[in-house]
C-alpha cells in the first residue's frame, strides 16, 4: 500500500509541475517579446531559407527586429500565413486563386531570385552534361528510359554514355521547386502541358517520389542512373552533379548568377494583381540565360498589426539584403522588379 | 479470489458507514473527467475530420473511395482513394505478417530461453528500437535499407520467385513497397515483442513447471501452456502494431516512392493514405484538394474503426475458446 500511495504521489507531483512548466513557459515567452525589440516572425520556402537566415543578425542591428524563420516549406508557409500564425509566409510558387481568397487580403512580393538545377548520378561520366527541356520532358514521362538514347546523345556528342537505365525523382510533398520545374517543362513541351500542366504537384506519370530536397537529393545520390531537381544552393552544397541547359538561342547556360540574371531580364513586369512572374525559358535575344530560374516571393497580410515594422523590414529584404544574396547563388532583383515590390510594400496598413 | 477471506458484508459496511469518502469521490471526479475528455476528444476529431472533408463528400460521394486517382492538375481536377487504400491495406498486412513471428520470437527468447544476463539488456534494447523517430528510420530507409533491399534482396527474390506476380522486377530507386513494408515491421516490432514478453512473463510459473514435470520438452511447453495463457492478449498485441502501421505516415511516406495505381510488383512504387496525406496537406492548392485529403483521413479512421472493431471481435471469440484451450494444454 505505501509503495502504491508513493507512486501516486509521483505521478500527481510530476503533472502538476509540468502544468506549472507550461504555465511559466506561456507567461515568459509572453513578457521578453514586449520588454525586448519587435519579433517578425516568418515560415515557408526552404529555397530562400539560407538567405532569410543572412538577414537575421544585419536586420537585428539595423532595426533591433528579432527575425525568425521556419523552413517548413512553400506549402507550410502559405498556410501559415493563411492561419495568421506567422507575421510573413514565403512560397517559390506564386499563389493560386484559392489560396488567394483563403488567405483574405494576403499581397504577395517577389523577393528574391535563383534557380533549379537538374541533378543526375551517372558514374565514371564529368559535372555539366548537356541537357534540353524537349528532352528532359520525354524523359519525366517516361519515354526516354536509358542514359544511351539518341536524344541524350546527340547533345553530348563528346562523351560515352553507358546503357543505363534512368530513373526520375520527383517530390512527393507540394513544393515551389516542381512548381518551377513543372512550368518550365510545360513551356518547353506542349505535350506535358496537355497531360500534366504545371503545379506544386503535378499528376507524376513515372518516376519515384522523395519527400523534401534533402529526400531527392539522397534517392538520387543512391541510385545510379537517378536524374532529380533541386535548387542549386542545394546542389552546389551537397557536391551533386547538374546538368548544362540549353535555352531557348541554342547556348547551354549553368544555374549561376549569370545564367539567372539574364534569364531575369526577359520578364521584368509583375502581373498587376498577383505580382507574378515567369521567367523560365526566356526568348532568344538573351544567350546568357539559364532557362530554369524563379522568383520567390513573400506573402503578407496587407493588414497587419505588426505593419509599420513588416513594411520596414520588407523594404529592407529587397533592397540591403539583396547583397547577402550572390554568394548564396541568389540574384539581387532588377530595378523594374523592385519598384513594383515597393509599391506591394506600401500596402500593408495596421 | 482474495476477497473470499472476508465476507462481503464484513468487508464493504463498515467502511462505507464510517469514512468521509473523499477519496471514493475525487477518484470517481478524476478518473470520470479523463475519460470524459478522451471521449470529447475523440468526438471533436471525428466532427472536424467529417466537417473538413465536406467539400470533397459532397462533389464525390461515395464513389471517392474506391477511385484510383489523384490528380491536382487545376485543369482536369481528379481525387479518389483507391490506390491509398489498397497500399494501406497492403503494407500494413505484410508488414504484421513478417514482424509478428520475430516480435513473438524476441517476447519468447527474452522470457523463456535467453541466459538471464542478457534478458535485461536486450529487453531495454529492443525498447529503444520503439522511441526512433520515425523521420530517422526513414531517412535510414532511404540511405541504408532501401539500397541493401534493392541491390541483395530484392534480385534474389525476383530470381528465386519471380513467377509470383509480388516479386516483380526489383526497384531501381529503392524506394518502393516493399521497403515501406519492412520500415513497418521494423516499426511494430518493439511494440508486439514487449507486449508478448509481458504476457509470457505473466503465465503462471505452476503452470509451466507443471508441463515440464509431465515431461514435456520446453518447445510442447510453450505450445501447450505459454501460447494458449497468453493467447487472447497476442492477438491484442498484434492489432496495436497493426493499427501503428495502418497509421503511420511520415516514414512511409520516405520510403514508399509514390505512385497512384494499384499492381501486385511489391517492388514497385506506391502511396498510403496516411503517407499521401502527410505529403500533400501542407500547401493543398484548390478547396477540392484540401477536402478531398481530410476525405482521406476519414477514410482512414475508418478503415482503423474496421479494423479496430473486427479484433475486438476476434479478441472476444479467442478468449471463449481460451478455457477449453488452456485445459487441454494444460492435459495433454
Amino acid at each position: 500500500m505505501p509503495k502504491s500511495g508513493n507512486f501516486i504521489r509521483t505521478i500527481a507531483l510530476l503533472s502538476l509541475a509540468a502544468v506549472l512548466a507550461i504555465v511559466a513557459a506561456g507567461t515568459a515567452g509572453a513578457t521578453p517579446a514586449k520588454k525586448s525589440g519587435t519579433t517578425l516572425s516568418g515560415a515557408g520556402s526552404s529555397f530562400v531559407a539560407p538567405l532569410v537566415a543572412q538577414w537575421m543578425a544585419p536586420i537585428g542591428s539595423a532595426y533591433g527586429y528579432e527575425l525568425q524563420y521556419n523552413p517548413i516549406g512553400s506549402g507550410g508557409g502559405v498556410a501559415a500565413v493563411t492561419a495568421r500564425s506567422v507575421d510573413f509566409g514565403a512560397s517559390d510558387a506564386p499563389l493560386t486563386a484559392d489560396q488567394f481568397s483563403a488567405c483574405k487580403g494576403c499581397v504577395q512580393i517577389p523577393w528574391a531570385l535563383s534557380a533549379t538545377s537538374i541533378i543526375y548520378n551517372l558514374d565514371g561520366v564529368k559535372n555539366l552534361l548537356h541537357m534540353d527541356g524537349p528532352t528532359l520532358a520525354k524523359i519525366y514521362s517516361g519515354q526516354i528510359t536509358q542514359w544511351d538514347d539518341a536524344a541524350i546523345k546527340a547533345l553530348n556528342k563528346s562523351v560515352n554514355l553507358p546503357s543505363t537505365k534512368i530513373a526520375t525523382v520527383h517530390r512527393s510533398d507540394n513544393s515551389g521547386t516542381t512548381y518551377n520545374f513543372t512550368d518550365y517543362l510545360q513551356t518547353v513541351s506542349p505535350a506535358w502541358k496537355t497531360q500534366y500542366g504545371r503545379g506544386v504537384a503535378v499528376n507524376w506519370p513515372s518516376g519515384t517520389g522523395s519527400r523534401g530536397s534533402a529526400g531527392v537529393a539522397a534517392t538520387v545520390s543512391q541510385t545510379p542512373g537517378g536524374i532529380g531537381y533541386v535548387d542549386v544552393a542545394y546542389a552546389l552544397k551537397n557536391h551533386l552533379k547538374f546538368f548544362s541547359m540549353k535555352n531557348r538561342s541554342g547556348k547551354f547556360a549553368t544555374p549561376g548568377l549569370k545564367g539567372i540574371l539574364a534569364a531575369a531580364t526577359s520578364d521584368q513586369k509583375p502581373e498587376s494583381t498577383t505580382n507574378e512572374l515567369s521567367i523560365v525559358n526566356p526568348p532568344k535575344k538573351y544567350p546568357l540565360a539559364y532557362p530554369i530560374s524563379t522568383y520567390t516571393y513573400v506573402i503578407v497580410p496587407t493588414s497587419s498589426p505588426k505593419a509599420a515594422d513588416l513594411r520596414k523590414f520588407l523594404f529592407w529584404a529587397v533592397t540591403k539584403g539583396q547583397a547577402f544574396g550572390p554568394k548564396l547563388l541568389f540574384q539581387p532583383i532588377p530595378k523594374p522588379v523592385l519598384v513594383v515590390a515597393e509599391k506591394t510594400i506600401a500596402k500593408i496598413k495596421s | 479470489m482474495a476477497s473470499a477471506e472476508l465476507t462481503p458484508d464484513a468487508a464493504r459496511r463498515p467502511l462505507a458507514g464510517r469514512r468521509l469518502r473523499v477519496g471514493d469521490l475525487s477518484l470517481q471526479l478524476v478518473a470520470g473527467t479523463a475519460a470524459a475528455l478522451a471521449t470529447v476528444l475523440v468526438g471533436l476529431i471525428a466532427w472536424k475530420v467529417i466537417d473538413g472533408a465536406r467539400p470533397a463528400l459532397s462533389h464525390y460521394g461515395l464513389g471517392f473511395v474506391t477511385r484510383i486517382a489523384w490528380n491536382p492538375d487545376s485543369r482536369h481536377e481528379l481525387y479518389g482513394a483507391g490506390s491509398f487504400l489498397f497500399g494501406t491495406a497492403v503494407t500494413s498486412l505484410l508488414a504484421l505478417l513478417i514482424a509478428a513471428p520475430l516480435a513473438l520470437g524476441i517476447a519468447l527468447y527474452l522470457t523463456e530461453l535467453a541466459p538471464r544476463f542478457l534478458r535485461a539488456p536486450v529487453t531495454a534494447l529492443v525498447e529503444t528500437l520503439a522511441a526512433i523517430p520515425s523521420v530517422v528510420i526513414g531517412f535510414w530507409g532511404i540511405l541504408v535499407l532501401g539500397p541493401a533491399l534493392r541491390d541483395h534482396v530484392e534480385p534474389a527474390l525476383h530470381s528465386a520467385l519471380g513467377f509470383i506476380p509480388l516479386f516483380g522486377t526489383p526497384s531501381q530507386t529503392g524506394s518502393s513497397i516493399f521497403t515501406a513494408i519492412i520500415v513497418l515491421a521494423i516499426m511494430i516490432l518493439p511494440i508486439v515483442s514487449s507486449i508478448s514478453r509481458e504476457l509470457f512473463l505473466g503465465v503462471p510459473r505452476e503452470l509451466k513447471e507443471g508441463a515440464l514435470a509431465l515431461g514435456t520438452t520446453r518447445w510442447e511447453m510453450v505450445r501447450g501452456v505459454v501460447f494458449p495463457y497468453a493467447r487472447g492478449g497476442i492477438v491484442a498485441a498484434l492489432i496495436l502494431g497493426l493499427g501503428r502501421a495502418i497509421g503511420e505516415a511520415i516514414a512511409v511516406t520516405q520510403v514508399i516512392g509514390g505512385g497512384v495505381f494499384i499492381h501486385w510488383n511489391l517492388f514497385d512504387g506506391g502511396d498510403t493514405l496516411g503517407s499521401k496525406i502527410a505529403a500533400s496537406y501542407q500547401g493543398a492548392t484548390t478547396k477540392l484538394q484540401l477536402g478531398s485529403l481530410i476525405y482521406l483521413a476519414l477514410v482512414l479512421l475508418v478503415f482503423s474503426l474496421v479494423i479496430n472493431a473486427a479484433a475486438q471481435w476476434i479478441v472476444r471469440r479467442v478468449a471463449r475458446r481460451q478455457g477449453t484451450g488452456l485445459n487441454r494444454g494444460g492435459v495433454g
